[in-house]
């Protein structure tokens, strides 16, 4: 086999990232018209082209590493390197919605009562829900440790137990804040404060949902045996966008659950 | 001062169980007396091991049910996995070696056809690196400094 006489990956011709940026330009486009016009047909198309990328993209990428063994050490370091720019990206990203709320909190406007929380806003009770939801996303950090270990110890059944209960966690954790959503006495459209409040949790219910996907696709791998006790980066770079995701939560109840109430 | 029943310390946990496993099955296969030797050997072995690059081949499927890098590794990771097993290098992935420079001790330069790029950092923190081909036969030495370097045969692993 003539090959290359370098460790890296130089990865085979692929048509993902083009149907990736197609999805991309019929999402932007498709919202645009449902706005205007309310046909949803541009978005859907592009909701299908997307989910269709990401699972034939990332499925090519466990056929490169796991059944081909493309990733060596230094493909593998290039993997966690960007996995870590990905999430630092996503730091920032909420970084954005925390400056939105404390701009607004903490100099509250005249139209506001000049107080936060503003004046007329029932807020939810953080020692309730949002406190059980806190405990429930600790509990899943330590399972998911729990699991990581396992897994490195080769300890077949409790890495499955393990992390099963930690997207068992994560979906309870969903529909606990689907709960207080649906009885929230406020909307987003209740001013700054639900503004603030909405687009900070929402995001944050969303990053929730992908990170549960993310470690549900792990435990597919783990059952199907791809996982081996030294190389897991798959399951790492789950675990670590988890623990962001719960990291997010902590500041998410200490700002705007707690001290915003 | 006595500080009572003190276990010694096991360093690697996860060695200690998957040997002594190991040995459960062993037991029952083939009798007690190669079971008890093995059992030592093993435990020879998981003590000793930490200092050796060659691990001892725990049988990831038949202790835990997660499968090791050496039984499911395959490609390119699975030959550069064995290559550093035997303390090889093949593919370039660490610091080239460190060599004196002069004419008894020139910098071996490994390369897989007749010629081979160097780049000298003649001294350290230049910021000027002197490039230069590097042919088979005689050493070179660079323009700058003068070290000397010499062309190695390297076989690719197939």
């Amino acid at each position: 086999m003539a090959h290359q006489a370098h460790a890296y990956h130089m990865v085979d011709p692929s048509p993902w990232p083009l149907t990736g940026a197609i999805a991309a330009l019929l999402l932007t486009s498709g919202t645009a018209v449902w706005f205007h016009f309310h046909s949803l047909t541009l978005l859907t198309m592009g909701n299908i082209l997307l989910l269709l990328t990401m699972y034939q993209w990332w499925r090519d990428i466990i056929r490169e590493g796991t059944f081909q063994g493309h990733h060596t050490p230094p493909v593998q370091k290039g993997l966690r390197y960007g996995m870590i720019l990905f999430i630092t990206s996503e730091v920032f990203f909420f970084l954005g919605f925390f400056w939105a709320f404390y701009h607004s909190s903490l100099a509250p406007t005249p139209e506001l009562g000049g107080c936060w929380p503003p004046t007329g806003i029932i807020t939810l009770d953080p020692f309730e829900v949002p406190l059980l939801n806190t405990a429930v996303l600790l509990a899943s950090g330590v399972t998911v440790t729990w699991a990581h270990h396992s897994i490195m110890e080769g300890e077949r059944k409790q890495a499955i137990q393990s992390l099963t209960l930690t997207i068992l966690l994560g979906f309870y954790f969903t529909f606990l804040q689907g709960m207080e959503y649906y009885e929230a006495p406020f909307t987003i459209a209740d001013g700054v404060y639900g503004s603030t409040f909405f687009v900070a949790t929402g995001f944050h219910g969303l990053h929730v949902i992908i990170g549960s996907t993310f470690l549900a696709v792990c435990l597919l791998r783990q059952v199907q045996y791809h996982f081996t006790s030294e190389h897991h980066f798959g399951f790492e770079a789950a675990a670590w966008y988890w623990h962001f995701v719960d990291v997010v939560w902590l500041f998410l109840y200490v700002s705007i659950y707690w001290w915003g109430s | 001062m006595r500080s009572g029943n003190q276990l010694p310390k096991k360093k690697k946990k996860v060695k200690y169980y998957t040997s002594s496993a190991c040995c459960q099955l062993y037991f029952r296969l083939e009798g007690e007396m190669a079971a008890r030797l093995l059992l030592r050997s093993s435990i020879r072995a998981a003590t000793t091991c930490r200092a050796a690059p060659v691990p001892i081949l725990t049988r990831g499927m038949a202790a835990g049910g997660i499968p090791t890098d050496e039984e499911q590794a395959t490609g390119l990771e699975k030959i550069v996995m064995k290559a550093a097993q035997q303390g090889a290098d093949p593919y370039s992935m660490l610091k080239p070696k460190e060599y004196a420079g002069s004419k008894a001790d020139p910098h071996l330069v490994p390369s897989i056809t007749t010629k081979r790029i160097v780049g000298c950092v003649c001294e350290e923190d230049n910021t000027a690196v002197v490039w230069f081909w590097l042919h088979q036969g005689e050493a070179q030495r660079c323009p700058s400094c003068g070290s000397h370097y010499k062309l190695v045969p390297h076989e690719l692993p197939h």
